[in-house]
């Protein structure tokens, strides 16, 4: 139970499983070390695409629609995530140049 | 306009005048202040002569102040002879004093001189309003308004700090006197049911007296339950005491010189301190039943009289020797009502109303001319210089010690023969040979102030050399109170057994007949006693003047420092009860207040501050440290999530 027939194989859903925490992993490490807004917003992305791809494997294991769903509903969100952070990125860098997240420090208390 | 629509307006054109001054006084031209100020007493007077000659009396009842339960309060005023005596004081010689006070306070600014007169017509309206009442409530706001009136124009040069202190004194000891009357108040209406004077002396009186015209009361010779009426005749004798500056509350009269001068001649000498001796006579059906209280009126009036002319002697602020006098003669007026000779305690109380605001006023011409100097030893040889103001000064002195025909003799030896010739009463002798020995001790003092003022040659202290005489309107006002001590002696000549007696047969409907007759050769004691003081009047001479007779002080150094220490009651008073307060205010302050209370409010708000300050120090504004901060979270929360679900 624990392999799935994708294509015509037979593959065990751990490898998704694993693949899905390695970009997660790549995708909040990137978070964590990149300096570049832009950068850090794909990061994001490929965090949020790997939970998508969780909630799709675990999905299709336990024969559930509703992680698939979910992971629509996800990928919305992220949609609109991405369109509200790249806005408020192009409004930032109208007013000047942004190369490091640190330099938005402003409202530090 | 009829008796009650007259004795409101006696009342209320004071109290209007004081309303026009506040409000606008120091807007209009001087010149309205110095007509409305003075005017307005004068014209009170009028009214109290109307009312005197048209033989007013009545108690009116304007309307009910206060209806509940079975207290009800009417607003009413009560015209008999007493009253109108009091008001023709107040109003008369109140009426020269404030129009003398054009010229003394001429120095002021326009609000300070528009202020000093609101001030004044305040005072005249509430005294009019403590000797009007016919009840114990408007007693006690008459009696607790002339005791504000007081307040304010002792400080009325607020930049003085001793000004300042001197009004608080009087002020607090005054309001001992208050709550004493107030809680008499409260004796009486509960024993009696009644506020007014005369349902609280019907009450007294009982039911099988007829109904009192007026306020002369039936005496019952025994009475059945004076447990209470002692018990509120004590406590009215506090504020009495308190008011009329007689021991053990004396200490704030003297201080209370701080004020100008004209405030010491009305306020201090001839109208509110003598409210005391105001209300011992209109409580008269209460102290003579009371006897135990009665006798204390005559003891503290002796003692003060005696202690305070003993004080007068080495004072040497005019002021104050005057300030020490009047206490004096008050205890005299006190010894009077308290023997039961109240007509010649009144008679007395106009008298010193005369020649005390007279000696008041020249003595603030003479610190006029001194440009502000109070101290005598630093006159000395006026006489020349200031003729008139020296005469009118020697009147005033004169009638004081009691020279014959001045006033002073008349009402002086009118209140020892009383005592001297009461039957049966070894009180009344004994308050006699005190008056007797105050009565010398008077003259000399009186001497002395007189002596060192205006004999002699100028001090080599003196800053004035060639002093002005006072404007007119300064003058007039002192020669017309000296005039009026020489011949005001003339109308009650009982103690010579001749002529008149016009005050006691005019205060006998309201106090009561004279109630025994002097004896024969009471007034030969009383014509020696005077010469005496007399003489010793002429003795101060020598000894401060001419300097031939050593200063009595010299022999007995310790008895000059308790004088001049006023007996320590300061320090004592001091001892007693203020620095004890002051530690226990202290205390509360440092150890309560400050470390508790406010350390509570105050720790409350720096904890806020605190938290607030360290906990901002997360918000560093990095973006990487919020991400760390989460990413951290969602780890611990998922190691967490693991645990529980692999327990």
């Amino acid at each position: 139970m624990s392999s799935m027939t994708i294509g015509g194989s037979q593959l065990d859903a751990s490898w998704f499983l694993i693949l899905g925490a390695i970009l997660f992993t790549i995708g909040a490490a990137g978070v964590l070390v990149r300096r570049n807004p832009l950068v850090i917003l794909i990061c994001i992305e490929l965090m949020l695409n790997a939970v998508n791809l969780t909630l799709i494997v675990f999905s299709r294991q336990l024969e559930n629609i509703e992680g698939q769903l979910f992971a629509l509903m996800s990928m919305t969100v992220a949609a609109a995530e991405a369109v509200v952070g790249l806005a408020i990125l192009v409004d930032i860098f109208h007013v000047r140049d942004v190369e490091d997240i640190d330099e938005l420090s402003e409202l530090k208390g | 306009m009829s008796t009650s629509q007259l004795a409101l307006a006696v009342l209320l054109l004071p109290a209007a005048g004081a309303i026009l001054l506040a409000g606008r006084g120091w807007r209009l031209p001087r010149i309205v202040t110095q007509i409305v100020g003075p005017g307005v007493v004068w014209a009170s007077f009028a009214g109290t002569l109307a009312l005197f000659f048209s033989n007013a009396s009545g108690d009116f009842t304007y309307w009910t102040w206060i209806k509940s339960g079975s207290l009800e309060v009417p607003f009413n005023l009560l015209v008999d002879n007493l009253s109108i005596f009091m008001c023709l004081v107040i109003t008369g010689v109140g009426g020269l004093i404030v129009t003398y006070s054009v010229g003394y306070m001429e120095h002021e600014d326009g609000p300070s001189y528009a202020r000093f007169f609101t001030y004044m017509d305040v005072f005249i309206f509430s005294m009019l309003l403590l000797v009007l009442a016919g009840n114990l409530v408007f007693l006690i706001v008459g009696w607790a308004m002339v005791g504000l009136s007081s307040y304010l124009l002792i400080g009325f040069w607020y930049q003085r700090r001793s000004a300042v202190l001197a009004a608080r004194k009087a002020f607090v000891m005054n309001v001992i006197g208050d709550v004493g009357m107030i809680l008499g108040a409260f004796v009486l209406f509960v024993t009696y049911h009644a506020i007014t004077y005369a349902g609280v002396f019907k009450g007294i009186a009982g039911p099988s007296c007829p109904p009192p015209s007026l306020l002369v009361t039936c005496f019952r010779p025994i009475p059945t339950d004076s447990g209470p009426l002692e018990l509120a005749a004590f406590l009215l004798l506090v504020g009495a005491v308190a008011k009329s500056a007689q021991l053990p509350l004396h200490t704030w009269l003297p201080d209370a010189m701080e004020g100008p001068t004209p405030v010491s001649a009305l306020i201090h000498a001839a109208t509110m301190v003598t409210a005391g001796v105001y209300l011992i006579g209109r409580m008269h059906p209460i102290y003579d039943l009371a006897s135990y209280a009665h006798g204390a009126v005559a003891i503290i009036g002796a003692a003060t009289a005696l202690f305070a002319a003993t004080i007068a002697i080495v004072q040497t602020d005019i002021k104050r020797v005057l300030a020490y006098s009047t206490m004096s003669q008050i205890g005299y007026m006190f010894l009077a009502v308290g023997i039961g000779a109240y007509s010649a305690g009144f008679f007395h109380l106009l008298a010193h109303a005369f020649f005390k605001a007279l000696l008041f006023m020249a003595a603030g011409n003479v610190i006029h001319a001194m440009h502000d100097e109070q101290d005598m030893r630093k006159f000395g040889g006026l006489f020349r210089q200031l003729p008139r103001t020296s005469w009118s000064f020697l009147i005033g002195s004169l009638a004081l010690v009691g020279v014959i025909p001045l006033v002073g003799f008349f009402s002086k030896e009118q209140i020892l023969g009383a005592a001297l010739s009461k039957p049966d009463d070894t009180l009344a002798l004994a308050v006699w040979v005190v008056g007797a020995v105050t009565a010398l001790i008077t003259g000399f003092y009186t001497g002395r102030m007189w002596w060192m003022a205006f004999g002699g040659k100028p001090s080599p202290e003196r800053a004035v050399e060639h002093p002005h005489e006072a404007r007119l309107v300064m003058l007039v006002p002192v020669v017309i109170l000296a005039a009026l001590s020489v011949v005001g002696g003339f109308i009650q000549m009982r103690a010579l057994g001749i002529g008149p007696s016009a005050v006691s047969d005019f205060l006998a409907s309201a106090v009561g007949p004279v109630r025994w007759e002097e004896g024969g050769g009471v007034v030969m004691v009383g014509l020696v006693t005077m010469v005496l003081a007399a003489l010793l009047f002429l003795a101060a001479y020598r000894v401060y003047v001419v300097r031939s007779w050593k200063a009595w002080s010299a022999n007995v150094p310790w008895a000059q420092r308790l004088l001049e220490r006023k007996y320590y009651f300061d320090e004592i008073y001091a001892a007693v009860f203020v620095r004890p307060m002051d530690a226990i205010a202290g205390f509360g302050m440092r150890d309560i207040e400050e470390p508790i209370l406010d350390g509570a409010v105050v720790g409350t708000g720096h904890a806020a501050v605190v938290g607030a300050s360290s906990l901002s120090l997360t918000q560093s504004g990095y973006f990487r440290n919020y991400v760390l901060v989460f990413v951290g979270g969602a780890i611990v929360a998922a190691v967490l999530v693991l645990i529980r679900s692999g327990s």
